[in-house]
C-alpha cells in the first residue's frame, strides 16, 4: 500500500514530472524525454504514480497548466496510472492516445533531436500492447492491441522513411514492426517496409546504427529462411553474426539457430565448439548424420527435436538434408568397394543399397531406392546414370559426387 | 460432467498464451548501446568447416558399414 499523501503534495510530484517533461522538450533534451516516457518498465509504486491515486483529479492539473500540451501529457500521466494499477489494456489506449500527439509534436520538429524520446515510445507501445494483449486473453476478451500498435508504428515509419535527417531512425521502428509481425504471425506485413528500405537511393543502408542493422538482418534473414532462399538467407545471418555485439550471448545463439540450418543446407558444418559454446545440441545429431551418412541418426535427431524445430520453422529446412545424408552414404558405400575391388568400385548396385539401408532400419525395396538414386542424379548430388536392367548405378569416373560448394541443394 | 470443461478450456488458453510468448524475438539492444564492430567479426564467424566430405571410412559407423556390405555380399556367394 501507498503511504498516506496529502494533497499537496500529490499535486506537487505531479506538477514536478509533467515540468521536466515540458522542460525536456523546450530544451531539446531527447535523452531525458526518453527517460520521462518509459511507463513499461516503472515498478508498480513509484512517487509518481503515488500521487496520481491520490489526486484523481490529475487530468485537469495537466490541462491547466500546459495546455498547448495537454493533449499529450493527460493520456501519458493516464497510462502510466493505469499501468501501476497493472491495468494494462486502459494503459495502452492512453499511451496510443499519448503517442499520437507526440508523433504530431514530433513531425513539426525540424531536426531528429527527439529520436531517441520517439524510440523510446516506439518500443514501449510494442511493449504495453504485448501486456495488454495477455491481460485480454486472461479476461477472455479479443487481443487486439499489438496489431493496433502495427497499425500505430506504421504511422511512426511514415514519418521516419523521408528524405532528410529523420531516416537513420526508421530502422529501428522497421524492427520493432518485426517483432510484432513475427509474434502475431503476419509476416508477409514486412515486405512493404523491407521495399522502403532497401529501394531507398539517398540513403545508404551502412549508415544506419549498428544494432538496428544487426536486428534488421536476423529477422529478413529469418524471412529468407521460410521462403527457402538459402543464399540470401546465408548473407543476411552471417551479416548479423558478424555485427552483432560480442556480448549479447542470447542474440548470437539466435542467429546461429538460423544460420545453421541454412548452412547445413549448403554444405557447411558448424564446429562441434560452435554448438557446444551457444549450447546449441540439438543439431549435434544432425550434424554428425550428414558426416556419417546415417540416415537413421537423421531421422531420430529430427523427431527428437521435432516441436522444437517447427517451432522456429526449420524443421523442413532440416528435413531436406536427407539428400544429402543419402548422398554421404552412397559415397560411402563406394569408397568401401573401390578399396576392395577397385576395377568394380563404379557400379553400386541397389540390392547393396537397400542393404546397407536395412542396417540402418530403413525399410525400402530396390525401386524406391532407385527413385532416390534418380532424385540425386537430377538435384546433382550424383554423377551417373542407371542401368535398369541390371538394377546398377554406374557412377561418373569424374567427380561422382559433386560438392555443393555453398550452393543449395 | 458439466462441471469438467477446464481442461479443455486450459488447453486452449495455453496455446493462444503460447501466441504471446516467442524465444525467437531478438532481444533489445538498449537504444543508446554501441560496440566495437570488429573488422573481422566475430569469433563465432570462424566456427564452420566446409571439406568434411573427405574419403575417410575409418570410422565406427563406416566399419560397421564395411561389415554390414561384406556380410551381404559373402551371404550371395
Amino acid at each position: 500500500m501507498a503511504a498516506y499523501l496529502s494533497m499537496g503534495e500529490a499535486h506537487r510530484r505531479i506538477g514536478d514530472y509533467l515540468s521536466r517533461v515540458v522542460n525536456a522538450i523546450s530544451s531539446s533534451d531527447g535523452a531525458a524525454l526518453a527517460s520521462l516516457v518509459a511507463v513499461s518498465s516503472a515498478p508498480g509504486s513509484t512517487p509518481l504514480s503515488d500521487a496520481l491515486a491520490a489526486l484523481p483529479d490529475f487530468p485537469r492539473l495537466a490541462g491547466d497548466r500546459f495546455p498547448h500540451l495537454a493533449d499529450f501529457l493527460v493520456p501519458l500521466l493516464r497510462a502510466i496510472h493505469s499501468h501501476s494499477l497493472q491495468r494494462f489494456a486502459d494503459a495502452y489506449s492512453s499511451f496510443e492516445k499519448a503517442a499520437s500527439a507526440f508523433l504530431q509534436e514530433f513531425r513539426n520538429w525540424e531536426t531528429p533531436w527527439a529520436m531517441e524520446a520517439m524510440h523510446t515510445v516506439t518500443l514501449e507501445i510494442r511493449l504495453l500492447a504485448e501486456k495488454a494483449d495477455s491481460e485480454l486473453v486472461t479476461t477472455g476478451k479479443n487481443p487486439d492491441k499489438l496489431q493496433a500498435a502495427g497499425s500505430f508504428l506504421m504511422k511512426v515509419f511514415g514519418a521516419l522513411a523521408v528524405k532528410g535527417p529523420k531516416r537513420i531512425g526508421a530502422l529501428y521502428v522497421t524492427c520493432q514492426l518485426f517483432k510484432i509481425y513475427f509474434r502475431l504471425g503476419t509476416v508477409n506485413l514486412c515486405r512493404s517496409v523491407i521495399r522502403s528500405i532497401e529501394t531507398a537511393r539517398n540513403f545508404d543502408f551502412e549508415d544506419f546504427p549498428v544494432k538496428d542493422k544487426v536486428t534488421y538482418m536476423y529477422y529478413t534473414g529469418r524471412l529468407e529462411v521460410f521462403n527457402e532462399n538459402f543464399l540470401v538467407a546465408d548473407q543476411k545471418l552471417t551479416y548479423a553474426l558478424m555485427h552483432c555485439n560480442p556480448q549479447s550471448e542470447s542474440n548470437l545463439r539466435r542467429i546461429l539457430k538460423f544460420l545453421i540450418p541454412v548452412k547445413l543446407s549448403i554444405g557447411v558444418l558448424p564446429k562441434r565448439t560452435l554448438l557446444e559454446r551457444y549450447n546449441l545440441l540439438e543439431y549435434a545429431d544432425v550434424v554428425t548424420s550428414l558426416r556419417r551418412g546415417d540416415l537413421r541418426l537423421l531421422r531420430q535427431a529430427l523427431d527428437r527435436h521435432e516441436d522444437q524445430f517447427l517451432k522456429s520453422g526449420v524443421y523442413l529446412v532440416l528435413e531436406k538434408l536427407e539428400l544429402q545424408v543419402y548422398q554421404r552414404l552412397v559415397k560411402k558405400i563406394h569408397i568401401i568397394q573401390r578399396q576392395k575391388e577397385p576395377a568394380k568400385a563404379h557400379q553400386i548396385k541397389l540390392d547393396v543399397v537397400v542393404k546397407a539401408l536395412k542396417w540402418l532400419e530403413i525399410d525400402m525395396d530396390v525401386d524406391e531406392v532407385e527413385c532416390i538414386m534418380a532424385c540425386l542424379i537430377y538435384k546433382n548430388l550424383i554423377k551417373g546414370y542407371f542401368a535398369h536392367k541390371s538394377k546398377v548405378l554406374v557412377l561418373s569416373k569424374q567427380d561422382p559426387f559433386p560438392k555443393l560448394n555453398g550452393k543449395p541443394v | 460432467m458439466a462441471t469438467a470443461p477446464a481442461p479443455a478450456d486450459a488447453k486452449a488458453e495455453a496455446a493462444k498464451m503460447d501466441l504471446l510468448e516467442d524465444d525467437d524475438e531478438f532481444e533489445e539492444f538498449e537504444i543508446d548501446q554501441e560496440w566495437d564492430d570488429k573488422e573481422e567479426g566475430n569469433e563465432a564467424v570462424q566456427q564452420w568447416e566446409d571439406d568434411w566430405d573427405d574419403d575417410d571410412v575409418n570410422d565406427d559407423f563406416s566399419l560397421q558399414l564395411r561389415k554390414e556390405l561384406e556380410g551381404a555380399s559373402a551371404q550371395k556367394s
